[in-house]
């Protein structure tokens, strides 16, 4: 099988686009917003409970391919429990990471789950499936 | 399998762009030619030469190379004219797409024709370049569309669509093939059309470079097609419309070349075809889209229909083996174009397993949105063929979908 694939999709992939983790809506939240990526059709909800500005709970729920199913609950479990202002960071690293620059990673490392999704990198068309819970939680905080 | 293998081979030679290998080892195959069909070396070839020997403005000067450009420029309209049985070289306008076309119809036959209340019937399966012009309407004055329902083989619903005239009902905007189906429109349509004195346009998008097109036959009003799906340029795009129809209608934009006579208080406006055409039209892709139609012409448009039947038929079968795989519509009036999902999979990623195959294939919506709300998905998977395409292709992908099936489904 070819390597490129292998990489794109690892069974973390696969299994979080299966099985998403924190997938539906949070029992209170104080943000929210949808993301749609108008050319392929995926959708994203995303809700949060912020407090002291700690992201208390985040859920989201929609539809799409692997990547923006995967990437969204692997963003949830990674997010949760996080300070804004590290989550905003994390955005930063992985918008960063998917493109295919590394370099100056802070918040993610090799061990990260978040790192599986690395390989879009080969991908640059699957690029915005990748990123799609993330602009949708950045436009969320925006509130 | 294929009736003229000599054929193919010299017609795969004249496309350099086949020769590409993906990732470095796999040999391209180009089953998207319904998003946009490659070029043959002779409209590249063409497009170059204009440039370096022939080019300047159109219409304006009486220069030599304004001359040139001009003669090869009207000379493309007039293969146009010929290439769909228009009456009058009038009667075709360059835009710079065919939605471009589409919305300069809306604008202008609402301008001319229409007000607050009257009605537009579209179908489900339009493309979103024939919908949003549409719905620019609804929201600026208030005109009512409705919508021809789909039949479960995926043609319009003739008797529905009868159904939904009335007389406020002034316009049918309809896709001639459909880009999702495959499907061609049954012609009774337009008779319905001309019965009901209901005017109506036709989205020729993807039949102009894979089916015969006669605009006096196919009794249509206005036709629309671009030059990209058919071997030529993009940013061109062709427009016809009724000679009676297009001098009635007012001028879509103001700008040069459209005008007659400009004083400080008013304007007259330029003859046909002129009049539509404001402002520097797109000149080298009228010339290369002038080629490309020569192009089809000397292969045969009756050869081209053949084969792209042989392999829309020889897919359809074989695809249809694959219990795994779910096509939408049927194997009847298929013309290029097979939309399918693999249960369980997105679309997205078959179209990446089979890149790195190398087999092209369009994945998502196909600007289509309505139509995947009709079938209850998010997305499906096309292939669509062109004149280069092989049988021996259709077998690389048809294995390929069984290892992408594999890959995924353990």
């Amino acid at each position: 099988m070819n390597e490129l694939l292998k990489e794109l999709y690892q069974e973390i992939i696969l299994d979080h686009g299966k099985e998403p983790r924190n997938f539906g809506e949070c029992e209170t939240h104080n943000k929210s917003a949808h993301g749609h990526n108008p050319l392929c059709g995926d959708k994203v909800s995303l809700t949060l409970f912020v407090d002291d500005d700690i992201i208390k709970d985040i859920k989201f729920s929609g539809e799409g391919c692997a990547i923006s199913v995967a990437s969204a609950s692997l963003m949830t479990e990674k997010l949760k429990g996080k300070k804004l202002s590290y989550a905003e960071n994390m955005f930063k690293d992985f918008t960063d990471l998917v493109k295919g620059s590394e370099d100056s990673l802070s918040t993610i490392d090799e061990d990260d789950s978040l790192y599986a999704l690395k390989g879009v990198k080969d991908f640059p068309m699957r690029v915005k499936c990748a990123t799609l819970a993330w602009h949708t939680f950045k436009n969320a905080l925006k509130e | 399998m294929n009736k003229d293998k000599t054929l193919h081979k010299d017609i795969r030679k004249d496309f350099p762009i086949l020769s590409k290998k993906i990732l470095k080892t796999k040999d391209l195959v180009y089953f998207d030619t319904a998003a946009s069909a490659q070029k043959p070396q002779v409209v590249i070839d063409e497009l170059n030469q204009f440039y370096k020997s022939h080019y300047s403005n159109v219409s304006r000067g009486v220069h030599t190379l304004s001359v040139e450009s001009t003669l090869r420029y009207e000379d493309a309209r007039k293969k146009i004219q010929s290439f769909i049985n228009a009456k009058s070289e009038n009667e075709i306008i360059f835009t710079k797409s065919a939605t471009e076309s589409i919305n300069l119809v809306a604008q202008t036959f609402y301008d001319k024709y229409m007000s607050t209340g009257d009605e537009i019937i579209l179908s489900l399966m339009e493309h979103h370049s024939n919908l949003i012009p549409w719905y620019f309407l609804r929201d600026k004055y208030g005109v009512v569309i409705k919508f021809a329902n789909i039949t479960e083989s995926g043609e319009i619903d003739v008797n529905h669509f009868e159904s939904l005239i009335t007389p406020k009902t002034k316009i049918a905007a309809l896709t001639h093939l459909s880009n999702v189906y495959g499907s061609k429109i049954d012609e009774k349509v337009s008779s319905i059309c001309k019965r009901n004195n209901v005017a109506i346009l036709l989205d020729g998008c993807q039949s102009a470079a894979h089916l015969k097109i006669d605009v006096q036959k196919l009794e249509c009003d206005f036709f629309v097609f671009s030059g990209h799906k058919t071997y030529g340029p993009s940013g061109i795009g062709v427009l016809y419309g009724k000679e009676n129809l297009l001098d009635e209608m007012p001028p879509y934009q103001g700008g040069g070349g459209m005008i007659g006579e400009v004083t400080t208080d008013k304007v007259s406006y330029a003859e046909l075809p002129a009049k539509y055409e404001a402002g520097t039209p797109p000149i080298a892709e009228a010339h290369g889209l002038g080629i490309a139609i020569d192009y089809m012409n000397n292969i045969g448009i009756e050869n081209i229909i053949n084969h792209e039947e042989e392999l829309t038929k020889y897919a359809y079968e074989k695809i249809s083996e694959l219990d795994f795989v779910k096509i939408y519509g049927d194997g009847d009036n298929r013309n290029s174009i097979i939309s399918f999902n693999i249960e369980n999979i997105h679309s997205h990623e078959v179209s990446s397993f089979l890149d790195v195959e190398g087999i092209a294939v369009r994945a998502g919506h196909h600007c289509c949105q309505p139509l995947m709300k009709h079938l209850g998905v998010n997305s499906t998977s096309r292939l669509s063929f062109g004149v280069y395409n092989t049988i021996e292709e259709v077998d690389i992908f048809i294995n390929a979908l069984i290892k992408c099936k594999e890959f995924f489904i353990k």
